[in-house]
């Protein structure tokens, strides 16, 4: 009886959240995963205590406290500083790490961790001794690999935001990114920074892109920029994008090119473009 | 209302998307624990050929029957869960142990878990790996559909 592609999944507490990691084989686990595994773990768990405000010590709270100047973090803080004044800019002010009125990188670091530790420890197993695929999903944003010669795809169910346990669509993803983002995350609202109300009119917004760092920057910056300001699902490099209305629209953009939902019902299937 | 959705939601879930995952990857259903397995009338289903590095959708060896899981208590009553195989897929979900001690767990019963066989029923037949939606914390964790998933392919 042949075996087809194995699933290998590990959970792991981190972040506030649950990872995901999921690894697919031809056959036996090699030996390299279950170390690299743990390694992928515990390098979020390191991004989690540097970048976490709710850990008094991390190097976010330090700065927040005036205990520790920006400068004194250290590169990796630097990096991410330097890139979320970056995301402010592109995003025209709707993704802001500073809307608080203190160094808040939260909504940066989820995306840019996990495509980090993704790409650090996850990815070079690909290809390798039969493993098909691996893929880290932390909090419901994920960055996924494929191996080029293999015939396999990630099925991702995309949840839908107004139906606990309901899922409005499942895309077939071979390499790629995919974040969420809405008002249901941590319980609060999402805050529009350029007016510091809440962001109002859409229930979800999600985003194929090849890095979860930018995926997750613009699903955030969708979020607020609300259902009657799109413009910005036109970037070329957003592969997918869908929003869901608080009143239910359903809206889905390919390569920046939007896609008329068809008359079947909101979604028959979607593949992700690219 | 909402734990009893949610416990159900879990343990339907679970139970069904684990059978699909057994069922797609030509594996056998586990036996060992209380679940117990009662022979349906039909034969077999004959596994689907596969091309090497995809995943079969449905059909797999996978005897046809009727598997009822292990007993669960909630802090309402006992929540059974029994599943019907037919044609290598999963055709039915029941409850025959549900908690019935008051008028308003018989209405949830009666309404809630056709509803929620239904959504388990059909993610599984979308073959669903992962699943994004807006953040969730670690106790949104356990009653999402990403856990239930993680769950079956364990």
């Amino acid at each position: 009886m042949s075996v087809g592609p194995v699933p290998r999944v590990w959970t792991a507490s981190t972040m506030g959240t649950v990872a995901s990691i999921r690894v697919i084989t031809a056959g036996p686990t090699p030996a390299a995963v279950e170390p690299a595994v743990r390694a992928c773990i515990a390098q979020l768990d390191a991004d989690d205590r540097l970048f976490s405000p709710y850990r008094a010590e991390s190097a976010v709270s330090r700065i927040r406290d005036g205990r520790m100047p920006l400068v004194d973090a250290g590169p990796r803080v630097g990096e991410v500083a330097r890139a979320c004044a970056d995301a402010r800019t592109a995003t025209g002010g709707l993704f802001d790490a500073w809307r608080d009125g203190w160094f808040d990188p939260t909504g940066y670091v989820k995306g840019w961790a996990v495509e980090q530790a993704t790409r650090r420890w996850l990815a070079p197993l690909v290809g390798g001794r039969g493993v098909i695929a691996v893929g880290l999903n932390v909090g419901g944003d994920m960055q996924l690999l494929t191996a080029d010669d293999a015939d396999w795809e990630w099925r991702v169910g995309i949840a839908d935001p107004r139906l606990r346990g309901d899922v409005l669509t499942v895309l077939g993803i071979r390499g790629g990114a995919v974040a969420t983002s809405g008002p249901a995350e941590r319980g609060a609202h999402i805050t529009d920074p350029r007016t510091g109300r809440p962001a109002v009119g859409l229930a979800g917004v999600t985003v194929v892109a090849d890095d979860l760092t930018e995926a997750d920057v613009w699903a955030t910056a969708g979020v607020v920029a609300g259902p009657g300001d799109t413009a910005w699902a036109g970037r070329p490099s957003l592969r997918t994008v869908i929003t869901v209305g608080a009143d239910g629209t359903r809206r889905v953009w390919a390569r920046g090119t939007p896609v008329t939902v068809g008359a079947a019902g909101p979604f028959t299937s979607a593949r992700a473009a690219g | 209302m909402k734990k009893i959705l949610y416990a159900l939601l879990a343990t339907v879930s679970g139970v069904v998307l684990l059978f699909s995952y057994r069922t797609s990857t030509g594996a056998e259903i586990p036996t060992s624990g209380t679940a117990t397995h009662t022979a349906g009338t039909a034969s077999g289903s004959t596994a689907s050929g596969t091309a090497s590095g995809s995943i079969a959708s449905g059909t797999a060896a996978v005897k046809d029957g009727v598997y009822t899981g292990p007993a669960e208590s909630n802090p309402y009553g006992q929540v059974q869960v029994r599943v019907t195989v037919s044609g290598g897929r999963v055709t039915a979900v029941n409850a025959p142990q549900y908690p019935s001690g008051n008028g308003r767990s018989q209405q949830i019963s009666s309404v809630a878990l056709p509803q929620l066989a239904a959504e388990a029923l059909k993610a599984q037949s979308a073959r669903i790996d992962m699943v994004s939606g807006a953040t969730y914390t670690s106790t949104g964790y356990q009653q999402s559909l990403q856990q239930a998933l993680d769950q079956a392919a364990r």
